[in-house]
């Protein structure tokens, strides 16, 4: 999976759970929280999203490295590049 | 109905049940700073164990701590009606919840003093779904003793809210930040939540409202025991 790919299934999740948010409205370098109304629970559900479609348990401690789009993507890359 | 239809009919039910409140309720408003560097260590730990399937939020720690200290001041606890306070039989929390498109609803998680964290989580995280699908049930909105309100993570640092009549009273928590504090006569970097009280003045007054929220303030001194 590319980055491409990261993004667009990270987008879709978060589109899931706020359905107001427009794909090419993200300014991905910047804090995503902050453009998206995302409360803690809404985060918790992002997450879930990813653990149950792309398999990544993001422990809680790693929160902080979450901030954009862009650092989520690196994030989940990281992880799935270890696995395989 | 059209979502445009619904978010109408939705502020004009708000609109009606806050107007009658801000009419009828003698509201009294407190609030306390409460240190939360002991709960957010004994939450972050619990986390580091579970599964993300399995996390538990500061919310719901700040829920039960509300039902504990209510078990101490349950004159905040139940209903005013036909000129009289009437106790609430357990602790049903009513959980204000924002609706994305607009509004919020407030539905109740019951009998809160009674269950775990893990089982309270669960209920609170099935509760936020429902409010957001709209498949909520008549009852549960009828059945909230209290309000919760939390501002969360992106929301302001202190909140006075409106009784939802015929509640008797409304607590509020802001967002958690960071502050100078002094612990054991010592300067920190303390995480800290401001905790408000809106209570209405026909079943309690400022003595007691005060009361609650100092063993509100105790409870989450004491996150092992919630």
């Amino acid at each position: 999976m590319n980055d491409t790919d990261i993004k667009s299934r990270v987008i879709a999740i978060i589109q899931s759970i706020a359905p107001e948010v427009e794909a090419d409205a993200l300014r991905a370098d910047q804090p995503l929280r902050r453009q998206v109304d995302l409360d803690s629970m809404d985060w918790l559900n992002v997450l879930l999203g990813v653990h149950e479609q792309l398999q990544v348990d993001i422990p809680e401690a790693d929160y902080g490295r979450l901030v954009t789009l862009d650092d989520f993507v690196a994030y989940l890359r990281a992880k799935l590049g270890t696995r395989a | 109905m059209a979502p445009a239809d619904r978010a109408l009919e939705m502020r004009k039910a708000i609109g009606a049940a806050m107007s009658r409140s801000k009419r009828e309720i003698p509201h009294y408003y407190l609030s306390e700073t409460i240190p939360m560097a002991r709960a957010a260590a004994w939450l972050a730990r619990a986390n580091e164990e579970r599964p993300v399937t399995a996390r538990l939020l500061m919310g719901v720690l700040q829920l039960k701590a509300v039902a504990h200290a209510l078990g101490q001041v349950p004159q905040l606890n139940g209903f005013w009606r036909d000129g009289g306070f009437q106790p609430g039989k357990g602790v049903h929390i009513g959980v204000a919840i924002a609706l994305r498109q607009g509004g919020l609803i407030a539905p109740a998680l019951l009998d809160v003093a009674n269950k775990d964290l893990d089982q309270l989580m669960r209920e609170l995280t099935d509760l936020v779904r429902r409010a957001r699908a709209g498949s909520l049930r008549s009852s549960e909105m009828s059945d909230p003793t209290i309000t919760v309100t939390n501002l969360g993570e992106q929301g302001s640092e202190a909140v006075y809210g409106v009784i939802y009549p015929p509640q008797v009273a409304l607590v509020g928590f802001g967002r958690m930040v960071v502050r100078p504090w002094i612990e054991d006569g010592q300067p920190c970097a303390s995480p800290l939540v401001t905790a408000s009280l809106a209570a209405d003045h026909r079943a309690s007054d400022g003595h007691s409202g005060a009361r609650f929220l100092t063993e509100l303030r105790e409870r989450l001194q004491q996150p092992e025991d919630l």
